[in-house]
């Protein structure tokens, strides 16, 4: 069947299997940010923002995209480079293996987009569907903390340091 | 320093945030064929037929694989060099399949999904034989587990491992307390995020290229030869880039699989176990029974110690054998015993099978230890900090099995700064409670290695070249399991030669390229690649400043190597690397290259004491770490992030060993009930807490710039030092991992159950 998402901000045309998963038709279009980890919903390694919220890509089907926004990891930077969040990742030590990463920062970015301003737990919640082996968690938190903190100083800039 | 003991950004960091970095199931291959694996439902069972009649009718499958068809040489998948001993028990689809998980057969077709369908269609006849799951049934009997398996080396024990030193017996009876305890550590998983996957493709020259997340291209390149009846030579292998491995992804499971399917089918081959096989048919910790006895006198000093321990291996011995032996060496390295007493015991059963996992047994025997140590503490009225200070080993002792000097080992710093600043007394002064939540403090030392000196040829081989562009490129076998090491060597690389981190660029292992290692494993990397890694860039230094000598005809000492670059001392003119390799290019001469071979001659001990802060719901028997602190004798941080990362990842897993993981191997159907993240807990962002860390680096005379092992060690200590704090909140005596909630309901309610 066809499907028309917008994948990270162009309309796409993919053709899909009636039971394929969101999450494989993303990596066949070589999405392969897109990770698989446990196809249970369990470790969202495969985690992508589907009109702006976190969703685990491998419990949906792909046609459920069709006319949607969905986001990866590979639309986070705006041109080349690394995007904020992604920046804050690995000067913090926030990447290890990398594996679990592209899941944590959609998580992340879902997140900041509705909390720019996030405690600790709060941030902890965000993550807590994302599993990563590898860091303890402690600097993905600190990285995520940073962003917001950054992303809030470029807001209070431009507003003259009137934002919260 | 300019480059080692700075936070350096991983090298590949920007690579994995982008999503860019293709892992081995990223790759697209053309002609690229799946392979999809049938594994056993039965604990012990002969494999009688496979009728793959429907499944080759199927659309898309090429191939269908099994006993039937499949080389049968018997191999021992951790092997790390060609003709190395080793009992060798598994085959690529064995016959008589040896534990739920086990390997019966494999569809290759033209896409995953025909692969995983065609499964179905496969009709295989059982047999079922009888099974013994339990170690100590297995310890019951010697010889062998079943007359039906016909694998001679299918026998108990596997092997055993006694150490006697100074007289015990004379120290029990002297003793003023002798406390016994028996400990029971699980059977727990890697949890890779990235699956066990593997992928292999006929190159033009009639040999067999294996593309793995592996921790030893060697290791896969004689396994795969060794299983397949072909000559390593055959045989490329190539490191692909890790999505974690913590030992898991140390021995070959699928790679002679994808190579013989590769060759059979000539085309390229990937097979990719999902979440519930990569639990079930790769490789975990082994699960240990001890029983620790342990004689003090009035004052705390221990006199005697005896230990006896049972390890269940699982179905194939791997590098079981070794088990008792390693738990052993680090056992003894933690405390100066005077009179030592020792039995390790590996037994196979028919559970799936075990191998490396960050510590090789070290977590077992720690957590073992020091939970017996903190209850004989209790028992004895002494207080763990004072207990483990009194008897901890100092610098440069020789630790009693191996006879080798433990190095600058700052154990009584680690443990006596850690209680300083986790305020431990003030701490243990409020331990406890009357109320539903209950607080408690603990505390464990742990011990480990540096590489596999004396047991191997410890030795690392590097090239480094100055590259026509400026920078510096460092061929070796090395694997990066994503914990950094890669940027870790590169800071002690760009130390030596006044270079940035960013200028030294690093070849990752290939058999084609790299001469023979190890590989990533034993906590080896920064201890002996970096000491290679040092010296193999003292050389180079050395030949770019002869060859810009011959260049500007000058006397090598009129040169020094500086960040600018080649500072002529006579003119004070500098000429960077790369303007100089474009002058030496120029004249016609080489650009300089250096190899070196580093053989280590020492094994010195890192060591750490590890804190932590809990709190017990005493309704829900859930258990909270609510702070942490880890401090670490790590001799000099080469890069402290990095070391922070690592013990950040290690309290997790450790916290997990403590509090929730299990594989729990059931005992009438030998099925996992942790056989998915659904049903295998982990210590996730919410359970896990806020980590302090302290380093101690006070150097240690082998290793690079004073650097030790940390990946490894980081996970040690956690285990006991959680259930510690636990004992201490309860008042229990709790000494079966996992503390689940049951078990902690259990103690405190012993009629209730």
């Amino acid at each position: 069947m066809d499907i028309f998402p917008e994948l990270n901000g162009v309309r796409q045309h993919l053709r899909v299997t009636p039971g394929e998963r969101l999450s494989s038709a993303l990596r066949n279009h070589g999405l392969t940010g897109v990770k698989e980890g446990c196809l249970e919903g369990e470790c969202g390694a495969c985690t992508v923002l589907l009109d702006g919220e976190p969703v685990c890509s491998c419990l949906m089907l792909a046609a459920q995209a069709d006319g949607k926004e969905v986001t990866t990891v590979e639309g986070l930077a705006k041109g080349t480079g690394l995007s904020d969040l992604q920046n804050a990742f690995v000067m913090e030590g926030a990447v290890q293996c990398g594996y679990c990463t592209p899941g944590m920062l959609m998580a992340a970015e879902g997140l900041l987009s509705v909390n720019p301003a996030p405690t600790e737990a709060e941030i902890r919640l965000a993550i807590a569907g994302n599993i990563c082996r590898c860091t303890g968690y402690a600097n993905i938190v600190r990285a995520i903390a940073r962003t917001a903190r950054e992303r809030a100083a470029i807001v209070a800039d431009a507003t003259g340091g009137t934002a919260a | 320093m300019t480059a080692v003991g700075i936070r350096h950004p991983m090298l590949d960091g920007a690579e994995k945030a982008t999503g860019a970095l293709r892992y081995a199931g990223d790759l697209e291959i053309e002609g690229l064929a799946h392979a999809a694996l049938q594994t056993s439902p039965h604990p012990h069972a002969r494999v009688a037929a496979v009728n793959a009649e429907a499944a080759l009718a199927a659309p898309g499958v090429l191939g269908v694989f099994w006993h039937g068809n499949m080389p049968a040489n018997r191999y021992n998948s951790s092997i790390w060099f060609e003709g190395q001993e080793a009992d060798e028990d598994e085959t690529t689809f064995p016959p008589v399949v040896r534990h739920v998980g086990d390997r019966v057969a494999a569809v290759v077709a033209t896409t995953r999904e025909a692969a995983v369908a065609a499964l179905a269609l496969l009709d295989i006849r059982y047999e079922p034989l009888p099974a013994c799951l339990a170690p100590e049934a297995a310890d019951r009997d010697r010889g062998p587990l079943f007359e039906e398996d016909g694998t001679p080396t299918f026998r108990n024990p596997v092997a055993e491992q006694h150490f006697d030193r100074g007289d015990p017996d004379a120290g029990f009876a002297a003793a003023t307390h002798v406390v016994e305890t028996a400990i029971r550590t699980p059977k727990t998983h890697h949890c890779a995020i990235e699956n066990h996957v593997a992928l292999a493709l006929p190159e033009p020259d009639g040999r067999i290229c294996v593309l793995a997340p592996c921790q030893s291209v060697h290791a896969v390149q004689v396994v795969v030869a060794r299983a397949l009846g072909l000559k390593a030579r055959d045989i490329h292998v190539v490191k692909t880039p890790i999505g974690g491995s913590f030992g898991g992804k140390a021995e070959p499971v699928l790679e002679p699989l994808v190579a013989e399917f590769a060759r059979r089918l000539n085309r390229p081959v990937r097979l990719e176990l999902d979440r519930h096989q990569t639990f079930t048919s790769t490789r975990m910790r082994s699960s240990t029974s001890t029983r620790i006895r342990t004689g003090f006198d009035a004052s705390g000093r221990i006199l005697a110690r005896e230990t006896e321990t049972l390890i269940d291996i699982g179905a194939y011995v791997t590098g079981g054998n070794y088990l008792p032996g390693s738990m052993l060496q680090r056992h003894v390295r933690l405390y100066d015993i005077p009179a030592e007493r020792y039995c390790g015991r590996a037994v196979y059963t028919n559970t799936p099978p075990t191998g490396a996992f960050r510590g090789y047994g070290s977590p077992q025997i720690n957590a073992a230890g020091e939970i017996h140590l903190d209850i004989a503490a209790r028992r004895a009225g002494f207080d763990p900090v004072t207990l483990r200070i009194r008897n901890a080993i100092s610098p440069h002792a020789i630790e009693p099995y191996t006879g080798l000097d433990v190095g600058n080992a700052r154990l009584r710093e680690c443990i006596a700064e850690g209680a300083r600043r986790f305020s431990w007394d003030m701490r243990r002064a409020t331990s406890g409670g009357a109320g539903r939540f209950r607080t408690g403090t603990g505390m464990a030392a742990a011990a480990h290695i540096n590489g596999c000196f004396p047991g191997s040829e410890e030795a690392t081989t590097m090239t480094m070249a100055l590259c026509a562009d400026g920078r510096v490129e460092m061929v070796s076998a090395l694997h990066d399991l994503g914990c950094g090491s890669n940027t870790t060597l590169a800071q002690i690389a760009a130390e030596v030669l006044s270079l940035r981190p960013t200028d030294i660029r690093i070849v990752d292992a290939d058999t084609d390229r790299c001469g023979y290692d190890l590989g990533t494993r034993a906590s080896r990397m920064t201890y002996i690649a970096g000491e290679a890694t040092r010296r193999t860039a003292v050389l180079l230094v050395e030949r770019i400043i002869q060859a810009a000598a011959l260049l500007r005809n000058c006397a090598p000492d009129e040169l020094r190597l500086g960040q600018a670059g080649v500072e002529d001392l006579r003119s004070g003119e500098v000429s960077r690397m790369a303007a100089l390799a474009a002058d030496l290019l120029g004249a016609g001469l080489d650009l300089p290259s250096a190899t070196e071979t580093y053989a280590a001659g020492a094994n010195p001990s890192s060591h750490a004491a590890h804190f932590a802060a809990v709190e017990v719901d005493t309704l829900t028997g859930l258990v909270r770490v609510k702070d942490y602190l880890a401090v670490h004798d790590i001799g000099r941080a080469v890069n402290p992030m990095l070391v922070e990362g690592q013990i950040y990842g290690g309290v997790q897993i450790g916290i997990g060993y403590a509090l929730f993981e299990d594989v729990a191997n059931d005992m009438v159907t030998g099925r996992m009930a942790g056989d998915s993240f659904a049903r295998y807990i982990l210590a996730n962002s919410l359970e896990m807490p806020m980590i302090e860390v302290h380093l101690i680096e006070a150097g240690e005379p082998t290793g690079p710039f004073g650097a030790k092992a940390v990946g490894e060690i980081a996970t040690i200590p956690v285990a006991a030092a959680v259930v510690n704090a636990v004992n201490d909140a309860l008042g229990s005596e709790l000494t079966h991992l996992p503390l689940t909630p049951e078990r902690v309901l259990a103690e405190m309610d012993p009629g209730n159950q």
